[in-house]
């Protein structure tokens, strides 16, 4: 039975329980070495999900244009959501991991095997909430939804810490059936409230929110994609690629040798003496840049460069010595 | 009477891109995974050793004995470039001593790990079965030139030649095919992730793939033209006219991503990183040694138009793969600043 986390973000209250539980099990340092930064962003002093904090409390304050007491009053609100791994039904990590270090344990959750993990840092992009990050010892870390703990019959740290139950650890069916009655209550109350996590993202969210605005507002992506959905096609057209710039290359081969045979001096380019690819050739002089000027822009092509009508065509054998093979083309 | 004639040629002209969309661009995010100039060396080197393989072989199967010197040039310039991508590739890993991770399970030796549907593991693969042919090619051309005499590279190649000419067609076919596969696969890769501008771009494995062959006809023609003027002139002249088919190949679909990506092709196109795409990538990797190639210019020799030309090319090519890997990655970042 898969395992996984409801997070019901309109009974959390910031307290960050589910970030400190989660630093001290899983023996996470502080991040930026514990030099404190401040955002500015409201409480929020960690920024991110990263390869340090598994467990990210989102504070997004709401105010209102009006400011006066009244609007204020009516028009403001605190959000607070604790954000963490989805362990994804359809995990994009997973997906493009190419070492097997990212894998599916039996609780159903997404796990990054340490001693296995190299650090190429392909799920990092893959991940479409960002929670995948590299650490400072070069490997992969996120939320492993305590499988150590779970392989104990314990739940994850975060969940046992949180005061109010934001954080429910449990089979992902039943959670979501806690979390449907929920939001029946809610919108009751007329609360928009809605469960992001079903089927309709990425397959399923085994750790899921129930939210009440916009996904995007919690810094959540409303319809976020897998990141292998074009690898096939993108193979195939490059495959079509391939094939556009094979013809074109035969083709400009053999068109340069026509160009050759049909120049406008009349008569074919000599063609030396077939000889194997691999025997050495005979030393040949450089030739004049009028001809190389013909041989690359074809006889055709008007150029500045080209040879006056009105100066002979070099002499048979100009080129000095008959050890061409006749490759240069001034003597037959 | 209503004129009712035009309305599907111009949906048609609408639609032609919205129908490569498959529904919205793609808008959300994803992180960026750090990826800087080893990646950009990486997409840049592999693309050439590819490149030059696939040149050499379309010569040397051609059978115009003029070709010789540009076949064996690269065969000899493939196997070592790709010899400097994976050396690049290993440090570019968090922790390097584990490379062999990618091509055996770490924890079920000696099994192989190969996961065809990630784009990393496929590529290590094609790189790996490429190599083999690279090497092969590369012993081939020194032991045919003199510079190598071990007994049993001699025996082996003596051995090689003696077989059908179909087998060597094969031979070469298959290794041309993995070298496709390395030049393709990086912008594949690019594509597998979510963050929009190249999650959208189903075409970079096609576009890098053009650029590959094109910056490898360019650096083909430089090698010779080094070796001395004129004396490859049948070959650099044949390079030069399919080097010429690449780049407008490469234009076109230039344009084609940018419609495919609309208005998530920001970060290429637009800021620091949008004046080196357009001048950088659009003028001096294209356009200029298209109108080089294309008449004389100030009275400039034929060699050294065409040098400039080659080595506008490369830095194109260069450059193409620069701003699509770092662009979306720092988009804050101005580009005088890096």
């Amino acid at each position: 039975m898969a395992k996984g986390f409801y997070t019901d973000t309109t009974v959390c209250i910031g307290c960050k329980a589910c970030q400190a539980a989660c630093h001290q099990w899983n023996e996470l340092p502080a991040l930026n070495d514990g030099v404190v930064e401040l955002t500015g962003d409201s409480y929020d002093n960690t920024g991110r999900l990263s390869a340090v904090d598994w467990r990210h409390v989102r504070f997004i304050e709401q105010i209102p244009e009006d400011r006066s007491q009244d609007g204020f009053l009516k028009g403001s609100r605190w959000l607070m959501m604790s954000d963490v791994c989805k362990h994804c039904v359809r995990a994009g990590c997973l997906e493009v991991c190419p070492t097997g270090a990212i894998i599916r344990t039996e609780f159903d959750s997404v796990y990054i095997q340490q001693d296995v993990c190299n650090g190429c840092r392909a799920c990092i992009p893959a991940c479409p909430f960002g929670v995948v990050d590299i650490g400072k010892d070069g490997k992969a870390h996120k939320c492993t939804l305590c499988y150590d703990r779970m392989q104990h019959g314990m739940e994850p740290a975060c969940a046992q810490a949180c005061p109010t139950d934001s954080i429910r650890f449990g089979d992902v069916p039943e959670l979501m059936a806690l979390a449907d009655q929920r939001v029946a209550d809610l919108r009751a109350a007329g609360v928009p409230a809605y469960v992001y996590g079903k089927e309709e993202i990425v397959g399923g969210l085994n750790c899921f929110f129930l939210l009440v605005d916009q996904p995007e507002v919690y810094g959540l992506p409303s319809q976020p994609r897998l990141p292998s959905e074009h690898v096939v096609e993108g193979l195939g057209l490059s495959a079509l690629t391939a094939a556009a710039v094979t013809v074109g290359s035969v083709v400009a081969f053999r068109k340069e040798r026509m160009d050759g045979m049909g120049g406008d001096g009349g008569e074919p380019a000599p063609v030396p003496p077939a000889r194997p690819i691999g025997t050495p050739a005979p030393a040949v002089p450089g030739r004049d840049t009028v001809a190389f000027m013909h041989a690359i822009h074809g006889a055709n092509e008007s150029s500045r460069t080209r040879r006056p009508a009105s100066e002979p065509m070099p002499a048979a054998g100009a080129c000095g010595q008959g050890g061409c093979g006749g490759a240069c083309g001034c003597h037959a | 009477m209503r004129r009712r004639v035009r309305v599907p040629r111009l949906s048609a002209l609408v639609l032609a891109p919205a129908l490569l969309q498959v529904g919205s661009p793609y808008v959300g995010h994803g992180f960026p995974p750090h990826w800087g100039w080893y990646i950009v060396l990486y997409f840049f080197l592999g693309g050439l050793s590819a490149g030059t393989y696939f040149i050499a072989t379309l010569l040397l199967l051609s059978g115009d004995p003029r070709d010789r010197e540009a076949v064996h040039l690269g065969y000899r310039v493939s196997f070592p470039l790709l010899l400097v991508c994976a050396l690049i590739l290993i440090l570019d890993l968090g922790v390097p001593i584990r490379f062999w991770h990618m091509l055996v399970a770490s924890q079920r030796i000696p099994a192989l790990l190969f996961k065809p549907w990630s784009p990393i593991s496929l590529g290590i693969w094609i790189l790996s079965v490429f190599a083999l042919f690279s090497a092969a090619a590369f012993v081939w051309s020194l032991e045919r030139t003199g510079r190598l005499r071990w007994g049993p590279a001699v025996r082996m190649i003596a051995w090689a030649q003696g077989r059908p000419r179909a087998l060597m067609v094969a031979w070469n076919a298959v290794g041309t095919f993995f070298g496709f596969g390395l030049a393709g696969y990086t912008g594949v890769l690019i594509s597998a992730t979510t963050i929009p501008v190249w999650h959208n771009a189903r075409l970079m494995g096609a576009l890098f793939l053009v650029s590959a062959t094109s910056t490898s006809y360019a650096l083909l023609v430089l090698l010779l033209l080094r070796r001395g003027a004129g004396r490859d002139e049948p070959t650099i002249a044949k390079l030069a006219r399919a080097d010429r088919f690449s780049m407008v190949l490469e234009l076109a679909l230039i344009a084609l991503l940018l419609l495919i990506l609309g208005r998530t092709a920001r970060p290429l196109v637009s800021g620091g990183f949008g004046v080196l795409f357009w001048l950088g990538v659009v003028g001096v990797g294209l356009l200029i040694p298209l109108l080089l190639r294309r008449r004389a210019v100030l009275g400039w020799a034929g060699h050294r138009q065409e040098m400039i030309a080659a080595v506008c090319v490369l830095v194109g090519g260069l450059l193409l793969r620069f701003v699509v890997v770092v662009s979306p990655q720092f988009p804050a970042v101005s580009l005088w600043a890096l």
